[in-house]
């Protein structure tokens, strides 16, 4: 168990943080050098300020939402191979936007964004109320979760089978994840610290349920009620970043298990630094993705796959 | 006084326990014996409040076990399972200290108790290893010395020999009574020998809504011995 314990200071990830920002909001079809972006004249001002800083904004908080949400969801199940998008909720939002998308409704930004939350949040729910048998049984959850996810799979390939060229390009940016649209969302920065300090609070009852719930329950933890404010926040918080972003997959699985990799199993360590990383990882693969092979934008569901795959092989080889 | 009053548990339409009625008491060292699914196990679970008995209560310290909060249930009774469900890596010192759960009022005593269980539990050479590498015995002490932590009034142990090394077993029996001195400790165990030679008293689960509880010297004659042994469950 080699830990490196200056990773386990968040404000180290801060620090890793900081620059990134600086590169991405530099970065794009238009350069700018650190003096443009402190000194900025108009136009380079509406640039940063309008278009670079929201996006980035926009990935810290989905990938500090979606690698919280995915850290949760591996501990509650006890399945690595678990991601956020287990208890259905890619499924539900997609369809419910892809459905709006298809039908040629023109919605503002904010309405599709509740569509897909509201969408994704019932799918969770519903999940959640099949696997509760006088308390949420685990392992229904990831077979019920499963299942599910089959099922709005059908739904979505129907709509894109039906859907004419135009709108299938927009639909598989949305499918495969997409920043470029949305504004930041306060209302998910707020739930995410909201959720980040209440979690933070637990964080030894959380390192017992790693334990197994049994173990749990018999050492003093309140399980029914731990495991029930946990998948609700997870649920929370993927709907959130689904409607704000689309499925950028691979965020939600893969950085639980780096940063356990590099600073531990406990709780206490986990929490802030799985948000900082997933936020870092997300903030690099969405500034790779626009600029890349600027001025055309990629999903950037596909940078998290690259950056994350070979990234997960070193690590798990070395350590 | 931890007691079952006229307990009786149903598990998946199988009538468990019917109508059990024990007390355990500070000083008192207690065996738990009978044959395999006669619902000792069950037993154990319901006197840690894990399981909610169907008629009947379970009183600690003259409170109703199931109306404590999960936290006080844990600072009264500390519970061994009979198997660990395996987890993640954590190390020996973390899973420790993790029996100081039920303690969080008290963070000054925490790392210094969980120091001291190492080393009373004879596995401070251990502490900076990963759980999951442990050979099955190892596990089993780290188990027992996370059990100690909770330093409970109560202490119910489900067969805490198992895996350990002859050597160990004498040391932990001995332990264990040293701690009943001042405690109470209820263990299940199918060794008989080791609960005549040590208990003080003895529940015996016969089957058949059979119980029969008492200091260990008169119960355990020959004519439960054979009770115990022929009846089926």
């Amino acid at each position: 168990m080699q830990t490196r314990h200056w990773l386990q200071r968040p404000w180290v990830w801060w620090l890793f943080l900081l620059p990134v920002l600086l590169f991405s909001l530099s970065m794009g079809s238009v350069s700018l050098s650190l003096d443009q972006l402190f000194k900025p004249d108009t136009i380079t001002y509406g640039i940063v300020w309008h278009l670079r800083l929201p996006r980035a904004l926009n990935a810290i908080l989905v990938g500090g939402s979606l690698a919280l949400a995915g850290l949760l969801i591996q501990n509650m199940v006890k399945n690595p191979l678990a991601d956020p998008y287990l208890l259905g909720v890619s499924g539900g939002a997609a369809s419910c936007q892809l459905l709006v998308i298809m039908l040629g409704l023109t919605v503002s930004q904010a309405a599709l964004f509740f569509i897909g939350f509201g969408g994704s949040l019932l799918a969770t729910l519903l999940v959640l109320k099949l696997s509760y048998h006088g308390r949420i049984k685990p392992n229904k959850v990831t077979l019920n979760g499963v299942v599910m996810a089959f099922g709005f799979a059908a739904v979505i390939s129907f709509m894109l089978s039906l859907a004419d060229g135009q709108q299938i390009r927009s639909m598989m940016f949305w499918l495969m994840g997409d920043l470029s649209f949305a504004q930041p969302s306060w209302l998910m920065g707020v739930l995410l610290i909201f959720c980040y300090v209440l979690l933070q609070r637990q964080h030894s009852a959380l390192d017992l349920l790693a334990r197994g719930e049994l173990f749990a329950r018999k050492s003093g933890v309140h399980a029914e009620r731990l495991n029930l404010m946990v998948f609700l926040m997870t649920a929370l918080l993927t709907s959130m970043a689904v409607a704000q972003a689309g499925t950028i997959g691979f965020v939600g699985l893969i950085i639980p298990h780096i940063v356990r990799l590099l600073v531990g199993y406990q709780h206490r360590h986990l929490l802030p630094i799985s948000i900082l990383a997933g936020a870092l990882f997300l903030l690099i693969a969405d500034t790779l993705a626009r600029t890349l092979l600027s001025p055309v934008q990629l999903p950037v569901g596909i940078f998290t796959a690259l950056i994350g795959v070979p990234v997960f092989l070193v690590l798990s080889r070395k350590i | 006084m931890l007691t079952a009053q006229h307990i009786s548990v149903t598990l998946d339409n199988r009538r468990v326990l019917s109508d059990l009625s024990c007390a355990f008491s500070a000083g008192e060292f207690w065996g738990i014996i009978g044959q395999n699914g006669a619902g000792k196990s069950t037993l154990l679970r319901c006197l840690s409040g894990l399981i909610t008995p169907d008629v009947g209560q379970v009183m600690v310290d003259g409170e109703n076990m199931h109306q404590l909060d999960p936290l006080s249930r844990a600072q009264k009774v500390a519970y061994l399972m009979q198997e660990q469900e395996p987890s993640l890596a954590f190390s020996v010192y973390q899973a420790v200290e993790m029996g100081r759960y039920p303690w969080p009022d008290d963070p000054d005593n925490r790392h210094h108790i969980t120091e001291q269980m190492l080393q009373e539990c004879r596995i401070e050479n251990l502490q900076n290893r990963s759980i999951l590498q442990l050979s099955g015995g190892e596990r089993r002490k780290v188990e027992i010395a996370t059990c100690l932590a909770q330093n409970s009034d109560y202490l119910l142990l489900d067969e805490p020999f198992n895996h350990l090394d002859v050597v160990y077993q004498r040391f932990l029996v001995r332990k264990l009574q040293a701690i009943s001195r001042k405690k109470s400790v209820v263990m299940v165990c199918h060794d008989l020998d080791v609960v005549q030679k040590y208990c003080t008293h003895v529940l015996m689960l016969l089957g058949g809504d059979c119980y029969l509880s008492g200091d260990s010297a008169t119960m355990l004659n020959n004519a439960h011995m054979d009770k115990l042994f022929d009846e089926p469950i």
